[in-house]
């Protein structure tokens, strides 16, 4: 945050070294006033949408958790009952362990891929690069055309099968329907997270590499006890996002499985309570619960990331 | 020598994953052309028997597809031009003018980082839904008309501008609109670029939100549209027809990252504090 910290640029006195007449100095003093808040007024319509659709309703969330809510009539003050409802509902408990199945199903092996991935393709240059290319494509790949695209990869008949010689039905059993959507997941973000690892691994300097080099460290000791090490703050901030991303997932359950067969995750249970059942309220609740897990889960991941570090 | 053998074994490996990842692409673009018993024959057939183009046709006479297609290419040019507009201006005033409070509002935009749309759908709902903006384009729009990251990036990159140079402009008679234009604009170019990229694809994959907001046939968005269409179709008769759909709404992003690759990649990094 070094940039909030920076002096500001006010000082006005030195700024023109221009003479004026007598009362200049008032007038100018005026003038640069008026320029900053000109200036100011330029922030305006970003914060005025910033207060309306992003404050309010995140304020507001924490309030509709308390009330009973159908959008239609008025909101009916419960206290705590939208969470005391949740704490004994069978089937959230159940969302929330297919999210966490389905983040850390995903993105565990898309983290340590990429990593991997990165640290190969890394050398890979000079006519190789379109290789690293290949990798990438998935990431602009939009979810639902993508999730369209893969219903027929794993078809029982469909290309994931055949190649593999496998007879699974993945869509359509409750064994192997949460594993179908790990499978995308893994081949939809792995490259999302080696872009994001090559570019760490392009910051690292080099000097230190080839001193170890010299020290006769071989490839898996240089790797753990030196670029490792490096690439911790990037791997932390790619373990945020990773549980971040993972518990925001949405369309390719709808697409693939429509949360059948033990895949329906958090947000479609945020979705279904809130616009099929009407129940703004207890979907308020939950989005409250997913707000306190994403904190929680940051700052131990920060904490377990600066303690290693230190 | 033995290192360099298992280098290239390694490489070799990785070269044939990134052929696997990718043909799953072409496994779509050819499924999407071939007659319709082959898309899913016994044993897998690569290449279709021969080329049905008419298969690319057919989301446009069968469902309403050019309808969601025109309002994902409506709705993502807006978004883009409207967050180009906000996070500029907002940057410039973060960067280049000093008032009270500005520190505390750049704060607090950052902090909105922090909270998914996940999390505060439901209330916006509401007040989108009493604003009477559900099934309209505002709906779709102007609730994305800016992005926290927009402005963190725009003002990162006017902070690299010297400030002599505004100075300069503002001696000349420069008004604070016009040294944006002529002075700030051309230097930042790049950044504006990969934030209307950004943007762009990001309203691209968007679907919770529209599905929210747009469910009728003449507001939904390809996510939304497409979703609805598979959900209809899931006969086997209809999987080149969907293929097609689905080759359809990915071409303009892949294009999109295969022409510009470089900004592509920088985009991605910098959405992660990287750059």
């Amino acid at each position: 945050m070094t940039a909030l910290s920076r002096p500001d640029q006010a000082s006005p006195p030195a700024v023109n070294p221009r003479h004026r007449p007598s009362g200049a100095g008032t007038s100018r003093r005026r003038r640069v006033h008026g320029r900053d808040l000109l200036g100011a007024l330029l922030s305006v319509p970003a914060l005025a949408l910033f207060a309306v659709f992003a404050i309010y309703p995140g304020l507001r969330v924490f309030y509709l958790s308390l009330f009973d809510y159908s959008l239609t009539a008025p909101p009916e003050f419960v206290g705590l009952d939208n969470f005391r409802f949740l704490a004994t509902d069978p089937r959230f408990r159940e969302t929330i362990l297919n999210s966490i199945f389905y983040t850390v199903g995903t993105y565990l092996p898309a983290l340590v891929l990429a990593l991997l991935l990165a640290l190969v393709l890394r050398r890979m240059t000079r006519g190789l690069g379109w290789i690293r290319l290949l990798y990438f494509l998935p990431v602009a790949t939009s979810w639902v055309a993508i999730a369209v695209v893969w219903r027929l990869v794993l078809h029982p008949d469909g290309l994931l099968n055949q190649t593999l010689g496998l007879d699974v039905t993945w869509l359509t059993s409750s064994t192997s329907a949460r594993w179908a959507l790990v499978i995308m997941g893994v081949w939809k973000e792995t490259g999302f997270f080696l872009i994001l690892f090559l570019a760490g691994l392009a910051r690292l300097p080099a000097e230190v590499h080839e001193a170890a080099m010299v020290d006769g460290a071989n490839a898996w000791q240089r790797f753990w006890r030196v670029t490792f090490p490096l690439l911790k703050p990037i791997t932390a901030i790619c373990t945020i996002i990773a549980v971040i991303r993972g518990f925001q997932s949405f369309s390719p359950q709808v697409v693939l499985t429509d949360g059948a067969f033990g895949t329906e995750v958090v947000n479609q249970f945020v979705y279904k309570t809130a616009f099929e059942s009407a129940r703004m309220g207890r979907a308020s609740a939950v989005a409250v619960l997913m707000f306190a897990l994403l904190i929680a889960v940051t700052m131990v991941q920060l904490r377990v990331f600066r303690r290693e570090d230190s | 020598m033995k290192t360099r053998v298992a280098r290239f074994g390694l490489q070799l490996v990785v070269a044939a994953g990134g052929v696997a990842f990718a043909a799953v692409l072409a496994y779509a673009v050819l499924s999407a052309l071939k007659p319709g018993g082959e898309v899913l024959a016994v044993p897998l057939r690569w290449w279709p028997s021969s080329f049905e183009w008419h298969n690319f046709a057919r989301p446009f006479t069968e469902t309403a597809f050019s309808r969601y297609y025109l309002n994902s290419v409506v709705v993502g040019v807006a978004v883009t031009l409207l967050n180009i507009v906000t996070c500029t201006l907002a940057g410039y005033s973060f960067s280049k003018f000093s008032y009270p409070g500005r520190n505390a509002a750049f704060v607090v935009v950052l902090a909105t980082l922090m909270v998914p749309l996940e999390v505060i759908y439901v209330p916006l709902y509401a007040l989108v839904f009493d604003l009477g903006w559900v099934n309209s384009f505002a709906g779709l729009i102007i609730p994305a008309g800016t992005s926290a990251f927009g402005i963190f990036l725009m003002r990162q990159s006017i902070d690299s501008v010297p400030d002599e140079l505004l100075e300069a402009a503002r001696l000349d008679g420069a008004g604070v609109v016009r040294t944006l234009l002529t002075i700030i604009g051309p230097l930042v170019r790049g950044p504006i670029a990969a934030l209307a990229l950004f943007i762009f694809l990001m309203n691209w994959d968007s679907h919770l939100w529209p599905l929210l907001v747009a469910s009728d046939d003449e507001h939904r968005t390809l996510p939304v549209g497409l979703a609805a269409m598979q959900a209809n179709n899931l006969g086997a008769s209809s999987v080149p027809m969907m293929m097609a759909a689905a080759v359809l709404a990915l071409l303009p992003t892949v294009a999109l990252f295969l022409s510009l690759q470089k900004r592509f990649v920088e985009g991605v990094a910098m959405s992660a504090g990287l750059r």
